[in-house]
């Protein structure tokens, strides 16, 4: 096999134009992963009759199966449902007018959910009981409590594992292309594809998904200096 | 004045507090003595309903609460009555000194920032942490932290502070400080009542102590009669085994 280092310069090009693709899918699934996450975490955690079974019942299942899985179960299922309510109340909406990439917003932000639900339930229990009680005796309620005392220290606590699920998303958003949305690696499959240069395609993807994950570690680190200044100790 | 009309408390079948009575006069420090699980830190966090009382009635000043209906908004406005001093600190770990003592006055009392900034400033110096003013929890020791605690408690002016052992998780050398600050406070004349397994402190600064075995008051009084002449049998078991009996040999 010779390699054509001059082709992977070539690709990386070529590619540079798609990362805002990749760049949104994982924001978007990530952010909304996240809300849906919190919710999760804390009526599982306050034992929240009925939404607190469904909660561990979308948790377990979501992370049963893979995130390809759901990406093809909604592709699958969400125009045929968006149609038949359409046509229920008379709206003159189609499924077809969804953008492909509207199909990857919903199901990988469901994936997200699932997986930052968890991780946001270890750093809400790594608070200790005391600091919403002192909340209380200060004369908070509980959704001053949780949103001033128990929350910041809850991210701070669960930084690291959601950076984590950052990483994980950005290098999951490469599945979109399987309903044809052209990411980082579909873009390098296409560009190979005229002189079938494939693995040189597949280095300069590598290397950009290297290089924004690299970014994510350092924004990461950063953010957890100022974030967990306070638990630092032993220096006043 | 603080009232207490038959509170009771279970976790479970296990009834920890069977129907206590107690009233607390304005400008009063209370001790409340016991062996562990007598159910005298229990008590305390029923009057700051960090507890829920399975019945009973609270009155602090002017606001009563029957505990069997209490809504949120009820629980709520009596809180804001009392503050408390934890065993374990419990400081916003997240916050400087000088942040966990304006938290309750920027967010709960809404007083302008300025103001509370001035008046938490205030307070860490009467506690002897001038000094610390930006530090975070971490970054003091066992007695600051408390301290700082007692500042924040302080700061919300409250009709009666409750301690609940304010001292039990600390280095016996750091005792002698927050215990400093407490004797500091109750001269002036704060309503306080104070779970403490330090006699001393009890003797000294008390004007009244009550000794609680078993989930009832068992006997309660001025402290000097209550330490030198217990009624009770059980009280006079608890003293003898937690003050050292004076046994010299010249």
């Amino acid at each position: 096999m010779k390699i054509d280092p001059s082709f992977i310069w070539l690709a990386f090009v070529q590619l540079l134009a798609v990362i805002p693709t990749t760049l949104m899918i994982t924001a978007v699934s990530v952010t909304a992963g996240f809300v849906i996450g919190l919710a999760a975490a804390i009526v599982r955690i306050y034992n929240i009759p009925l939404l607190s079974q469904l909660a561990s019942a979308y948790v377990t299942f979501i992370r049963g199966t893979p995130m390809l899985t759901h990406l093809l179960l909604i592709y699958f299922s969400l125009p045929v449902l968006v149609d038949a309510i359409c046509a229920q109340f008379g709206w003159g909406f189609k499924s077809s007018s969804i953008p492909m990439i509207g199909f990857a917003f919903i199901s990988f932000s469901i994936t997200a959910g699932a997986y930052m639900s968890e991780v946001i339930r270890s750093g809400l229990l790594a608070v200790s009981r005391g600091q919403l009680e002192a909340a209380y005796s200060v004369g908070m309620t509980t959704p001053q409590g949780l949103r001033r005392i128990v929350f910041p220290q809850a991210l701070a606590a669960s930084l690291p594992n959601l950076s984590n699920s950052v990483i994980g998303m950005l290098h999951g958003s490469t599945l979109a292309f399987t309903v044809s949305v052209v990411d980082i690696n579909a873009k390098a499959q296409i560009v190979a594809a005229t002189n079938w240069k494939f693995f040189e395609a597949y280095l300069a993807a590598a290397a950009i998904f290297w290089g924004l994950t690299f970014l994510i570690e350092k924004l990461t680190a950063l953010l957890e200096k100022r974030i967990n200044l306070y638990n630092r100790g032993g220096v006043a | 004045m603080i009232k207490l009309t038959n509170i009771s408390k279970s976790f479970g079948r296990n009834q920890v507090l069977k129907s206590i009575n107690l009233t607390v006069e304005k400008g009063q420090v209370v001790v409340i003595l016991g062996p562990s699980g007598s159910g005298k830190t229990t008590l305390l966090r029923c009057v700051n309903y960090l507890e829920k009382p399975n019945d009973g009635e609270i009155m602090i000043g002017d606001y009563s609460l029957k505990c069997k209906h209490a809504a949120k908004k009820d629980i709520h406005a009596l809180r804001e009555k009392s503050a408390m001093v934890f065993q374990q600190y419990n400081l916003f770990k997240h916050k400087t000194a000088l942040e966990n003592v304006m938290e309750g006055l920027v967010i709960v009392k809404k007083l302008p920032r300025e103001e509370a900034r001035a008046r938490s400033v205030a307070l860490l110096k009467k506690v002897g942490l001038a000094g610390k003013l930006d530090a975070y929890p971490s970054q003091l020791s066992g007695g600051q932290q408390q301290r700082v605690g007692i500042a924040r408690a302080l700061a919300l002016e409250p009709e009666v502070i409750l301690f609940d052992e304010p001292t039990s998780a600390l280095d016996p050398e750091l005792v002698g400080e927050v215990l400093a600050v407490i004797r500091k406070i109750a001269k002036e004349g704060i309503t306080m009542i104070v779970v403490t397994h330090e006699m001393s402190f009890a003797r000294d600064v008390a004007n009244h102590a009550v000794f609680m075995d078993g989930g009832i008051i068992v006997e309660e009084g001025p402290p000097a009669e209550l330490f030198n002449r217990p009624r009770e049998e059980r009280t006079r078991q608890f003293l003898k085994r937690i003050t050292p009996e004076l046994n010299y040999h010249i």
